[in-house]
């Protein structure tokens, strides 16, 4: 994985795979420290270790590296991974990594990873959510309003993806995450 | 969110422009993008593709995504569908595969030997 954004884009295809049909992302910048939060209504884990590269769901293959790589790029920087089931379905996550480290990978084109994510599956619902400061939040996507307003077709049109990139980015620029790296 | 507005918008300016054209899939395009696929850079080759749709002016291809094929050392790997025609996989698709394939492929029916993977079902 290159950037965050590709470890973003993976977690996120986990949750779809897992069934979830709502997908909730918090993302912050605190002190040099990324955090993400995402909360979906899949499946959930089983009682294993998921950040064991040889458990996996998948059957193509015995190994998945999704989960260790993200736990890796974390840990390479003093942060963390965690993963938990939620009651019910569903599972909850969230990894923090210091971006100022000197082993922090880049932050990679994160709203793009939302333009994608709703291109691919455009009838999961994901909400984004930045973190401004003293833990007010503010909505910076919710596909099921989009969804509301046109179909499925139009949704794959590059003027409203592009609108949709740009009013992302901009949000993510202002709490200092660029395509770069974070604002020090 | 609060631009829902200016999206609803631009959603009418995108439908009027529509409407005089067919509005019909011809041309499917499917992305792998699980690790494995992520990983070799997947998502550039998605954005690639998209970004060629775009410029191209045609509405009758679509781009979506699936997960992993089971030959991960061949990602990024790309199914062609196009209609009355056999399904064709490319593998180690990169951002210069991609626009050689849109181009020859997608635009002009030519099947790109060198980054060919599979034919047929």
């Amino acid at each position: 994985m290159k950037d965050l954004a590709d470890h973003l884009f993976d977690i996120l295809e986990n949750s779809v795979t897992a069934g979830a049909t709502e997908v909730r992302i918090m993302l912050g910048l605190s002190s040099k420290r990324f955090f993400c939060k995402i909360k979906d209504n899949g499946r959930g884990i089983e009682n294993e270790d998921v950040t064991d590269p040889f458990v996996t769901s998948r059957k193509e293959r015995k190994v998945g590296l999704g989960l260790p790589l993200l736990k890796k790029t974390a840990e390479n920087t003093n942060g963390f991974l965690r993963i938990s089931r939620l009651e019910g379905n569903g599972t909850f996550m969230e990894f923090e990594t210091d971006i100022s480290h000197i082993d922090a990978k880049p932050f990679g084109d994160l709203a793009k990873v939302f333009v994608d994510a709703l291109r691919s599956w455009p009838e999961v619902d994901f909400e984004v959510l930045i973190d401004r400061e003293k833990g007010k939040n503010e909505q910076v996507l919710n596909t099921k309003e989009i969804r509301d307003t046109m179909d499925c077709s139009d949704i794959q049109h590059k003027e409203i993806q592009d609108f949709v990139y740009k009013s992302i980015d901009k949000e993510l620029k202002k709490i200092g995450i660029n395509t770069q790296f974070g604002k020090f | 969110m609060k631009n829902l507005e200016e999206l609803k918008r631009i959603r009418d300016r995108v439908k009027k422009n529509l409407q005089m054209r067919s509005g019909k899939h011809k041309v499917r395009i499917v992305v792998c993008m699980a690790t494995c696929g992520i990983a070799a850079g997947a998502r550039q080759t998605m954005n690639t593709l998209a970004d060629l749709i775009g410029k191209s002016n045609r509405d009758d291809i679509a781009i979506t995504t699936s997960g992993c094929a089971g030959f991960c050392e061949q990602e990024p790997m790309i199914q062609i569908y196009i209609e009355d025609k056999e399904p064709v996989v490319y593998g180690k698709v990169d951002l210069k595969a991609a626009e050689e394939i849109f181009e020859k492929h997608i635009l002009n029916g030519q099947i790109v030997e060198r980054y060919l993977f599979s034919k047929g079902k």
